[in-house]
């Protein structure tokens, strides 16, 4: 094979990942790879039951195998409760078990078999519990509580919660009932989404070694301080002697945010003194995380004016929560903020519960709650239009926001671009155009926001002119702390290819999220922005004085720091550098200050977890063309048009990515993901067999369209968030391709083949 | 000549051969990983669907989670490892970067063996065939887009 | 656990008399031991590389002797099994994946018996037979009387299956596979269904054998169907099919649902399998060729 010059069809190579030679190579080390010295396998027993009091716990057995190292139950850690808007979990189960996936021990041994055997070795005795895994009914009064001791539980202040309701919320603006009785139009929708799983493609591991007093955690979290936080809260430790280090990360869309099994791993080590090593199964992948996707049953109620202006919107939403809070105490007004949508709303009340089940816990996965709540209210979307006789497009270009419009929680918006993101994914889809029978090209739009919250960095250059960026942000795939080396170099003016990256290491780097809420490039970036600003200043002065000119008038460009308007006194950055090396280094650090909320005005919101605000608002259009087998309900996605206003846009391909294995994953919920549970609260499909993501035989191919408005109060040159946007719409939008198809929607998700054959036949019996 | 195998048996992987003594119920998958020590070659399930195990067998895709190493006696194995040419990425590896089909990267060892094997039977596939092709190994991140861009000019530019 | 590399039949036979269980691709046999299906037999012969089992070709009567080890990747691709038992390379086409494809045999995919295998509703309409053979001899036996149930074969364990002998085909003769699947590539059959049709000179059937897979305990052949028309065979071949299935209900499919796909898989297999018995030439797999299989970006 030879080398020939770039394919004609395609611009020359724009963005090459710097991690990317390692994971061509098979070089790349992810948390499963590593090993060291003496390591031990570690093993849990789950629960296996859904809710039950535990009357029996003895692990004398499995202490007793040759080859076991440790065995640690919730007798052997401090006795903490935690989570980060309600105290609600413990490392162990104590007393009770509240899903299938609780850990009641772990043990450490030689070899994973061993452990595996002395896992099943532990006698474990039950005594049963009501399980509950209807939402509606854990909200009844007299519903089994799935934690008895709920009020005693600590929480965030604002959290309002009640018995079952983990955490509820409200937006209310004007008198939507006085409204609603005006309105020339009422349509009522309810629509019920199933769970289903972030499933990245590698299962996590956690490798944990002690040295003295200090332990050293290699995990595969998107979040590694906030580990950190959950080791030391739940071990007692100070920050200062837990290291947490991520190797290469298998991707996560939000499976791997938050703290999971760092503490138990490290708890393990401690107590075999050698080295643990933790790497789940796909099953334990499926089941034991509390990160899975919620699922949700929405009623929404619209008002119209007989030419289709929204005038009122009600809507009450119910969130499967699982068993314990996680991460999930924000969903409640996340999900109400995505039922009332990017539409013009004068008068708005809505409801959402975050309600405890006997399920697998619920936790950010990629845009939480908004594929369903989306998927919800455009398939709502496209009933109004019909209601009232107009065009679905047409209707949302009549309702939707827009630069200085007002939305549904008293946001006014400054420049976006929803607009024009409508009009781009249905032109670049060929909407409107005739179909062959079967046919149809379903649209939807959504909104996400971007999170704002302190980050830093540092940056250096050393003697010989190469730069490294220290970050403390962390690279899960979508190549946003790839893209940080692009914001140095040109403030530097350097090239890309001039940094390294060191990152994902928290006793190295500053304090930042993680790869979570689509924030890194928008936070980190800023941070870098500063950092590497400051190594500029630094440069200009040395090159001032080596050229003998004035700082101010120094430009760096090209590797090199010249005399503007002078391009002959020029000195190379690398020179300035091996100067600096002598003396004062060049090192800058930055963090800045995140952008605040949006104003709010004339809304009232209870349970307010700062999601009524979108900070620097993301829109969206996809624009999905859909075949339906009528026979069997199969439906196969076409292509996908997509528009997004992320603002703007630093590394189009690493975006471009980001737009569609966001889309993938949309299809998957919209069709073949959901996880289904027995009547005990099991899942059924925690298989990759029966747990049915889309394979690249399924991939259509996929046109976007950057709406790039350079916004205000937001990340580097005024880019937003991007990374969870993309998944929010698709779903929505083969919704309303189907619904067309068929002239009604289909009222669950994810929308088999089946289910779509029952609506099918639910109108022939009409 | 038939092969009696007990414990100790002798694998080939990209050209090296190397002896080891393991239960002949061990996939090739975990030999490979820890025995030999090469963990390019990725494990992301127990029910041989995801495809990050694929490995090259006699030129042949094989999901080494679900196949015996002591079947893979007296057969080649390429691993990713395998895949370079000399110091400098194979087309295919430059491609995938180029064209942005890594993110996460934990599909793409496997990814590139089943794009090895499918460029060598089929040298000049259509889009389908690419989808085909690929269609055992499962990639959450990228969309496939950029993986099939990738392949696609690998095959146009040879 | 021990492991013998057979590389002649004999060895094979004798480990299997020893009480050996035969492996050939292990697509099956590991995989189920690795997600905790059954664990691994304590003694295997692996029959991969007997090269006799690994052939393709014509017997004197003009029917097809395909050996057991032969893999789905060279049944799909075979250019005469691809115009006369088309449907059995409709079925190799759709097994897994490439790799699947490549590593998995037809005799694996007989002996392990699955209601849900997708070689096995071809086979049966084809009137295809299994040779087995044992170290006191051979026998053939047709494909009802081999299996016995879900995962269960009326082969004896020292039996191995060494062919599948296809009778000749009729002139005017053609066949299809479909099944439903959810996605496009990676699925196991919810319901899947071949058919077999001779056309008179003009045009309408003179026979039809139809099979299901996935919709009892075993493949099942679909009884009572006679000539006629396409489109009134093809009405019959759906409401027999639905009418004598007796499919459960599980996590794929309900029993309402799968008894309905099954008609309409059963209806296009005829129609499929007429259309090449005229002549026509539909790409393998057919399942990618309609319906509910069309490709991604077929919009243009
Ligand atoms: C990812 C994946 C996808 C799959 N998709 C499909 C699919 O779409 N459709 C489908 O039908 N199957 C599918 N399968 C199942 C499997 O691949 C096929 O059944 C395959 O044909 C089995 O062949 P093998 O050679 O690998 O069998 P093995 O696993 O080697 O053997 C299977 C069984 O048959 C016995 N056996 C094998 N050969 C003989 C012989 N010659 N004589 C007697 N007994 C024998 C073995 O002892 C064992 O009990 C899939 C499997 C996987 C892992
Ligand atoms: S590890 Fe998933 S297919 Fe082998
Ligand atoms: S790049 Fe992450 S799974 Fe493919």
């Amino acid at each position: 094979m030879t080398v020939t010059e770039p394919h004609p069809a395609r611009p020359a190579p724009r963005f090459v990942r710097a991690d990317g030679p390692d994971k061509v190579t098979g070089s790349g080390r992810y948390t499963a790879d590593l090993s060291l010295t003496g390591v031990l396998a570690a093993k849990f027993r789950y629960a296996d039951v859904s809710h039950a009091r535990i009357t029996r716990l003895d692990v004398s057995a499995a202490r007793a195998m040759p080859g076991v190292m440790s065995v640690l139950t919730a007798a052997d850690v401090p006795d903490v409760r935690f989570g980060p808007f309600v105290q609600d979990r413990t490392l162990f189960a104590t007393d009770v078990v509240r899903f299938e996936g609780e850990i009641i021990a772990a043990v450490a041994a030689t070899t994973a078999e061993i452990a595996q055997r002395a896992a099943d070795a532990i006698v474990v005795e039950f005594e049963p519990l009501p399980v509950v895994t209807d939402l509606e009914a854990s909200l009844a009064t007299d519903a089994p509580l799935v934690h008895g001791d709920w009020a005693d539980y600590g929480s965030a202040e604002v959290v309002v919660r009640d018995r079952n309701d983990a955490s509820f919320s409200s937006i209310t603006k004007g008198d939507a009932a006085a409204a609603m009785a005006g309105a020339d139009v009422v349509v009522s929708s309810r629509y019920v989404a199933d769970g289903c799983h972030a499933a990245p493609i590698e299962p996590r591991a956690v490798l944990a070694q002690w040295e003295g007093d200090k332990v050293t955690i290699w995990t595969s979290t998107q979040v590694p301080f906030d580990a950190r936080a959950g080791v030391c809260e739940t071990l007692k430790l100070p920050a200062n002697r837990v290291r947490i280090i991520v190797p290469h990360l298998g991707g996560g869309f939000g499976g791997k945010c938050g703290f999971h099994y760092e503490a138990h791993i490290a708890a393990l080590a401690r107590a075999a003194k050698r080295p643990v090593r933790l790497v789940f199964s796909r099953r334990e992948e499926f089941l034991a995380p509390d990160r899975r996707r919620e699922g949700m049953i929405i009623d929404i109620t619209t008002g119209m004016r007989t030419d289709g202006t929204i005038i009122a919107r009600s809507g009450w939403i119910a969130i499967d929560n699982g068993a314990y809070t996680a991460d999930a105490g924000f969903f409640s007004q996340l999900a109400a903020m995505h039922v009332a949508g990017p539409y013009r709303v004068p008068n708005v009340s809505i409801e959402a519960h975050l309600v405890y089940t006997n399920h697998q816990p619920s936790g950010s996965v990629r845009a939480p709650t908004a594929p369903q709540a989306c998927w919800a209210l455009e398939s709502h979307t496209d009933e109004l239009a019909k209601a009232v006789g107009l065009e679905p497009v047409a209707f949302r270009k009549l309702n939707a926001v827009d630069t200085g419009a007002e939305g549904p929680s008293g946001q006014t918006y400054d420049e976006i671009g929803l607009q024009q993101c409508i009009d781009a994914a249905t032109a670049n889809a060929g909407y409107g155009q005739e179909l062959p029978d079967d046919e149809a090209i379903g649209v939807a739009i959504g909104w996400w926001p971007s999170f704002s919250v302190p980050s830093g960095a540092y940056v250096k250059i050393d003697g010989d002119g190469s730069g490294q960026i220290i970050t403390g942000a962390q690279e899960c795939g979508t190549g946003a702390v790839m893209t940080l080396r692009q914001l140095a170099a040109d403030e530097l003016g350097m090239a890309a290819e001039d940094f390294q990256l060191v990152y994902q290491d928290t006793s190295v780097a500053p304090y930042d999220m993680g790869a979570t809420g689509s924030q890194t490039l928008f936070n980190n970036g800023r941070a870098v922005v500063n950092a590497a600003g400051q190594i500029a200043e630094q440069l200009r002065k040395l090159a001032a004085d080596h050229l003998e000119a004035s700082p101010d008038d120094i430009v760096l460009a090209d590797g090199h720091a010249s005399v503007a308007g002078t391009p002959t006194a020029t000195v190379s950055i690398a020179e300035l550098a091996g100067i600096a090396s002598g003396g004062e280094l060049l090192i800058g650090h930055g963090s800045g200050q995140p952008p605040g909320p949006p104003p709010l005005v004339g809304s009232t919101c209870v349970g307010d977890l700062g999601m009524a605000a979108f900070v620097a608002p993301q829109f969206s259009c996809h624009a999905v063309r859909v075949k339906l087998d009528r026979d069997t309900g199969v439906a196969r996605v076409l292509a996908v048009s997509t528009a997004h206003d992320s603002g703007t846009i630093i590394n189009e391909l690493g975006a471009l990515g980001q737009v569609e294995g966001g889309v993938l994953m949309g299809i998957g919920q919209a069709l073949t993901e959901g996880t289904t549970y027995d009547d005990q609260g099991k899942q059924r499909n925690a298989a990759m067999l029966e747990y049915k993501l889309q394979t690249c035989a399924d991939a259509p191919p996929i046109n976007t369209h950057f709406v790039q408005i350079a916004t205000p109060d937001a990340g580097p040159r005024g880019a937003k968030g991007l990374a969870e946007a993309p998944n929010v719409a698709t779903a929505a939008a083969i919704s309303n391709a189907l619904a067309a198809i068929i002239g009604r929607p289909v009222r669950r998700l994810p929308m088999t083949a089946e289910r779509v054959w029952e609506t099918l036949n639910e109108e022939a019996a009409r | 000549m038939s092969e009696s195998i007990d414990r100790d048996l002798t694998l080939s992987v990209n050209g090296i051969a190397y002896p080891v003594s393991v239960d002949t119920s061990r996939n090739l998958l975990s030999v490979i990983r820890t025995e030999i020590g090469l963990t390019g070659t990725k494990e992301g399930c127990d029910d041989c669907e995801c495809g990050a195990c694929m490995v090259l067998l006699d030129g042949q895709p094989v999901n080494s989670c679900s196949y015996l190493a002591a079947q893979a006696v007296g057969r080649e194995i390429t691993t990713i490892e395998g895949v370079m040419d000399g110091q400098e990425l194979h087309p295919l590896q430059r491609n995938l970067l180029e064209e942005g089909g890594v993110q996460c990267g934990f599909c793409t060892p496997g990814m590139i063996m089943s794009a090895t094997a499918l460029l060598a039977r089929t040298p000049s596939p259509s889009d389908e065939e690419i989808r085909i092709g690929l269609s055992g190994n499962l990639c959450r991140c990228t969309g496939y887009a950029k993986i099939i861009a990738a392949v696609r000019r690998t095959a146009d530019e040879s | 656990m021990s492991l013998l590399i057979a590389t002649t039949l004999d060895d094979a036979l004798a480990a299997l008399a020893a009480g050996a269980r035969p492996i050939a691709g292990g697509t099956d046999l590991v995989v189920g031991a690795r997600h905790g299906k059954a664990p691994l037999p304590a003694s295997l012969v692996a029959i991969d590389r007997i090269e006799s089992l690994r052939t393709v070709g014509r017997s004197a009567d003009g029917g097809l002797v395909i050996g057991a080890g032969v893999s789905h990747h060279t049944i799909e691709t075979d250019s005469t099994i691809g115009a006369e038992w088309s449907a059995l390379a409709d079925a190799s086409a759709l097994v897994g994946s490439p790799a699947t494809r490549h590593v998995g045999t037809l005799g694996g995919n007989v002996m392990n018996g699955s209601p849900a295998m997708d070689t096995g509703a071809p086979l049966v309409v084809f009137g295809a037979e299994a040779e087995l053979a044992s170290g006191s001899g051979s026998r053939r036996v047709d494909m009802a009387t081999l299996w016995v149930g879900p995962g269960r074969t009326s082969a004896a364990a020292d039996e191995l299956c060494v062919a599948i002998h296809l009778p000749a085909r009729a002139p005017r003769s053609g066949s299809a596979y479909l099944r439903l699947e959810y996605r496009r590539a990676m699925e196991i059959a919810v319901v899947g269904a071949a058919a077999s049709v001779t056309l008179t000179a003009d045009g309408a059937v003179d026979s039809v054998r139809v099979a299901l897979t996935a919709v009892a305990a075993t493949i099942v052949e679909v009884t009572g169907l006679t000539g006629g028309s396409v489109a009134d065979v093809a009405a019959a071949a759906e409401a027999a099919a639905a009418d004598q299935a007796t499919p459960i209900s599980d996590l794929r499919a309900s029993d309402r649902y799968r008894r309905h796909c099954i008609g309409v898989m059963a209806r296009r297999a005829v129609e499929a399998a007429a259309r090449r018995a005229s002549g026509e030439t539909i790409a393998i797999p057919v399942n990618r060729a309609v319906g509910i299989g069309m490709a991604a970006g077929a919009a243009s």
